[in-house]
């Protein structure tokens, strides 16, 4: 993959966005009202949403493992790594399918994403931990990115609807 | 470059919502299921090693459990003078997550300390009196 | 949530009224990683936390004193010595006599000075290979437990210990059971009245279990190593220390032959003698380093085999030591004064045998 400055640029710009994303929903963890290891709001996602549409599957993907490696890096705990990396990918995977089917809004492609996230999460959860235990938490987790893939859903349609007549939108 | 998206919700997202509801609900039928068994037997495990079995019935004071780096104290609880459950009364991890998670009541239900990495999970019937303290290998 | 809201009342009820402790029921579990292995220590009583830290601090000195692979611990500088005598704590002052005196016992079949030889085939730094018969015997020669017993330096202030030039030293064999009695002191220093510590192949069941019965301590079956809970057998202990060794618990294959770590210090090789793995059971006893003896002895044993290893264990009297050997044709033998506290786990398919004096 051949990017343009323009493009590096932009990826470079969407990576920060997404690094600052994360630490703004760390200010306000949702693990408050919901006591259960992995829930939070997945606002890094709006990015990977936005990514996808604007530059392409490749684009996200970078920008995705700049993101969970810096983010990891901040908090100063690799072991943070394998969770967010398998959860993102497991994102951005399913969005990558999803946004291929022409009868999907950018709601159904968040959702996908945010249920894939939760169960890429719970997988590297099984796999660190040894037990299945963490298993036990995924339905609540699901019901959970319904909701956050919702809102992170409207966030990205407001983001689109703003930028529909800039020339972001034309990579 | 994708073609521009939809902005407004369609039946298919419906479609997409119901089947992560569908898959939750079929996990939570898997994994939540379980009769309430009167006698419960919660499983300590550090590091994916079982280091504990504490039988609800007989269990009184609370016990504390190093790993990590971080400390968990356990204790013992009993709810409507009939079901005993186990819950985190104390932790230095960071996330706390394990002791918002509150206490558990039926078996199959877990505690898990992502950053002590150490999971309690409550399983039915009394510890066997024949499992092993340690292991000689 | 009705649930929910209840429990957390009951926490804040709970949380209050803490303090009144009975000494038997507080417990603390740690694990260390250390000397090469996963450690669980759990501590019961009152002062259980600090005996469980206590105890962590007590092998992590001594891992600190007896490392081999860290070239600043007092082992390193006593084997960079050349000969020399080298200024050393008091650790490793009554450690390295006592494994000089336990390879004099075991007539070399532990030998504290095996170090060179089980080197040249990588266990010390895990680049395994098998080493040329010229190069073992060059090793061989430095194998000689006497010069180290002989330059036992019987001094208390300073303390100063010596080795044969050229020699070197490992006391991993020794190091576990040591700290496994520096703990029994620690736990005594802080009115425990029970502790399970299991320090990776070295047991100490301290007291007995909180319901009044001994200690349940398993034995690897060595022909199902991969398998969790797969035992030979299980042992009921109370106030004893058990050591297992077994050429399972470290090995590497090459040309379709598998090498394991406990080498004969007689061949330079492999130990082949027909066991797969031998347990020594002995009580900690006030006074005694036991957990060493053990350590030595079910390293001296496995070399030994099963007819030197019973002949040995009749010539010490009764109570001085027990053993368990696992043999390759399938059989357990259990020395008389264990054979009560034993139980074959029967889906090993294994056969019990009681040896008698």
């Amino acid at each position: 993959m051949k990017l343009t400055t323009k493009q590096l640029t932009f990826c470079a710009l969407l990576t920060a966005m997404a690094l600052a994303l994360s630490y703004l929903e760390n200010l306000f963890p949702l693990t408050l009202a919901i006591p259960i290891p992995g829930v939070k709001l997945g606002l890094a996602n709006i990015v990977t949403v936005f990514a996808l549409y604007a530059l392409g599957p490749g684009e996200a993907l970078l920008i995705l493992l700049a993101r969970c490696l810096l983010g990891s890096l901040f908090a100063g705990n690799m072991n943070t790594l394998v969770f967010s990396l398998l959860g993102g990918l497991c994102a951005l995977g399913a969005m990558v399918l999803l946004s291929r089917r022409r009868g999907l809004s950018v709601y159904g492609v968040s959702v996908g994403g945010a249920a894939a996230h939760n169960c890429g999460q719970t997988a590297a959860a099984v796999w660190t931990l040894g037990s299945a235990a963490p298993l036990y938490y995924l339905p609540v987790l699901l019901a959970v990115s319904l909701l956050t893939g919702a809102l992170t859903g409207l966030a990205s349609a407001c983001l689109f609807q703003g930028l529909r007549h800039t020339d972001l939108m034309k990579g | 470059m994708r073609p521009f998206p939809k902005l407004r919700p369609t039946a298919w997202d419906g479609l997409v919502a119901l089947c992560v509801a569908a898959l939750a609900l079929g996990i939570a039928f898997f994994q939540w299921r379980g009769g309430t068994s009167e006698a419960l037997t919660a499983v300590v495990s550090v590091d994916g090693t079982e280091v504990d079995r504490l039988d609800l019935e007989h269990w009184e004071e609370p016990r504390a459990y190093t790993n990590n780096g971080y400390t968990l104290t356990l204790s013992w609880i009993r709810h409507n003078d009939a079901e005993n459950g186990v819950w985190v009364a104390e932790s230095d991890c960071p996330t706390q997550d394990c002791v918002r998670t509150g206490a558990i009541f039926r078996p199959g239900q877990s505690i898990v300390c992502l950053p002590a990495r150490i999971i309690i999970r409550l399983e039915g019937g009394t510890p066997d009196p024949d499992a092993v303290d340690a292991v000689l290998g | 949530m009705r649930r929910l809201a209840l429990s957390v009342l009951l926490l804040l009820l709970l949380s209050g009224c803490g303090g009144q402790m009975s000494p038997d029921e507080a417990q603390e579990s740690i694990q260390v990683l250390a000397m090469d292995t996963a450690m669980l220590i759990t501590t019961y009583g009152e002062r259980s936390p600090a005996a469980a830290y206590a105890c962590e601090d007590t092998i992590r000195d001594l891992e600190k004193q007896l490392s081999r692979t860290d070239p600043d611990s007092e082992v390193s500088r006593l084997n960079a010595a050349g000969g020399e005598a080298v200024e050393v704590g008091e650790d490793l002052y009554i450690l390295l006599h006592e494994a000089a005196c336990l390879s004099a016992e075991t007539r070399g079949a532990f030998d504290v000075t095996v170090a060179p030889v089980v080197s040249a085939w990588g266990f010390t730094e895990d680049s395994f290979r098998v080493p040329s018969q010229a190069e073992l015997d060059g090793l061989l020669k430095l194998v000689d437990y006497n010069a180290v017993y002989d330059r036992y330096l019987p001094t208390a202030d300073p303390r100063a210990a010596a080795i044969g030039p050229g020699q070197a030293i490992d006391l991993g064999g020794v190091a576990k059971g040591y700290a496994a009695d520096k703990i029994v002191k620690v736990l005594q220093e802080h009115e425990v009245p029970r502790a399970n510590i299991n320090l990776g192949g070295n047991v100490l069941a301290y007291g007995d279990r909180p319901d009044g019965t001994p200690w349940r301590v398993g034995i690897q079956d060595p022909a199902r190593v991969d398998e969790q809970n797969a035992f030979a057998g299980v042992l009921a202990l109370t106030d004893s220390f058990a050591v297992t060794s077994g050429g399972y618990q470290r090995y590497f294959e090459q040309d379709g032959k598998t090498y394991h770590h406990i080498i004969d210090p007689a061949t330079g090789y492999p130990a082949d003698s027909g066991l797969t793995s031998v347990t020594v059971v002995a009580p900690a006893l006030e006074g005694f380093l036991n957990g060493t003896m053990c350590d030595a002895y079910s390293t001296a044993l496995f070399v030994m085999g099963e007819e030197q290893a019973l002949d040995f264990w009749r010539d010490r009297s009764a109570g001085v030591f027990e053993l368990v050997l696992v043999t390759e044709d399938g059989r357990v033998v259990v020395t008389e004064g264990l054979a009560d506290r034993f139980t074959l786990d029967e889906s090993s398919g294994y056969t019990l045998e009681v040896a008698s004096r």
